[in-house]
């Protein structure tokens, strides 16, 4: 797995959902760079990208409830990013059952992926912490 | 003008490739050239630029700094740039590009990209001709070639 500590946030329901989307992630990759025939991986394939399509919107929701409460100034402009990579997931998987699962388009997807989750959680992420940092605010004490 | 349109780009790589690769890099001091001959054998991104300036970013990386590259993100050995690479590394050209651009509208430059080119290989690049800033991005894993050429729309 490619997870880093530096990607932590201090929230920890916030860091445990992005370590479970960087292990799917990685299984995913493995999965699909793995030297099998393409009959032989799809039914993963398709399984992990059905879990990550609901995973995603599940931490999105979970992480922009987090900016709402700590008044997170950015709230708006991170909820964009987000609207617009599940935007991105729904048209490939469209794209993907209407043209009848073939390979190439899930490598392309995954590499895209892969580059945006480390960006997105290593800048954008880091970003809300050290707000809160600043702010002095803690996610941990409810 | 023209240093200050290469440095929002030079700065996000330098800070993508830190933040993303763990890499640290020294760029060269860029150079004003009229011409770049095509075709080569790097992989190259190219992202449109459209707004307060016009114009393309190329970003050409050696065929090992790319594998490389994708290697120090997914933690697997790759042997040839294919189609998960050319994605990934489309990505990150697009996400640099995208940073630049928050550095471009501090400067009172407004732009939006368009998503990345990639032309890889024997068919290479078209040669490019006009007042191109190129420089060079040097890292432990090789060089980087970033060459910009962007017009200004409007009168400033
Ligand atoms: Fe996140
Ligand atoms: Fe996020």
């Amino acid at each position: 797995m490619i997870w880093k500590d530096k990607y932590l946030i201090g929230v920890p329901l916030i860091d445990e959902q992005h370590q479970e989307l960087f292990r799917r992630v990685t299984d995913f990759v493995e999965v699909l760079r793995s030297r099998d025939e393409w009959e032989q991986k799809v039914d993963k394939v398709n399984e992990t990208l059905e879990f990550m399509k609901v995973y995603v919107v599940t931490h999105f929701e979970d992480e922009e409830a987090y900016q709402r409460e700590i008044g997170y100034p950015d709230l708006e402009k991170h909820k964009e990013i987000h609207n617009n990579m599940i935007q991105y997931v729904v048209n490939v998987a469209e794209a993907y059952e209407q043209e009848g699962f073939k390979e190439d388009l899930m490598q392309r997807f995954a590499g895209k992926l892969l580059a945006w989750l480390i960006n997105h959680v290593a800048a954008s992420d880091q970003k809300i912490a050290d707000f809160a940092n600043r702010k002095d605010v803690s996610g941990n004490d409810e | 003008m023209t240093n200050k349109m290469l440095a929002p780009f030079s700065n996000a790589t330098r800070e993508v490739f830190k933040l993303m690769l763990d890499l640290d890099v020294v760029t060269e001091t860029p150079e004003v050239i009229d011409t770049i001959v095509g075709p080569n054998d790097k992989l190259n991104i190219s992202i449109k630029v459209v707004g307060d300036l016009s114009g393309e970013i190329f970003y050409r990386f050696p065929k090992e700094t790319t594998l490389e590259m994708v290697k120090i993100m997914s933690g697997m050995e790759f042997d040839q740039i294919d189609d998960f690479v050319t994605s990934a590394m489309g990505e990150i050209a697009n996400i640099i590009s995208g940073n630049a651009l928050i550095g471009l509208s501090e400067q009172e430059v407004t732009c939006d990209i368009l998503p990345p080119q990639i032309i890889v290989g024997e068919n290479g690049a078209d040669t490019q001709e006009g007042n191109i800033l190129s420089t060079t991005v040097r890292t432990q894993i090789g060089d980087v070639d970033l060459d910009i050429i962007l017009h200004s729309s409007v009168d400033k």
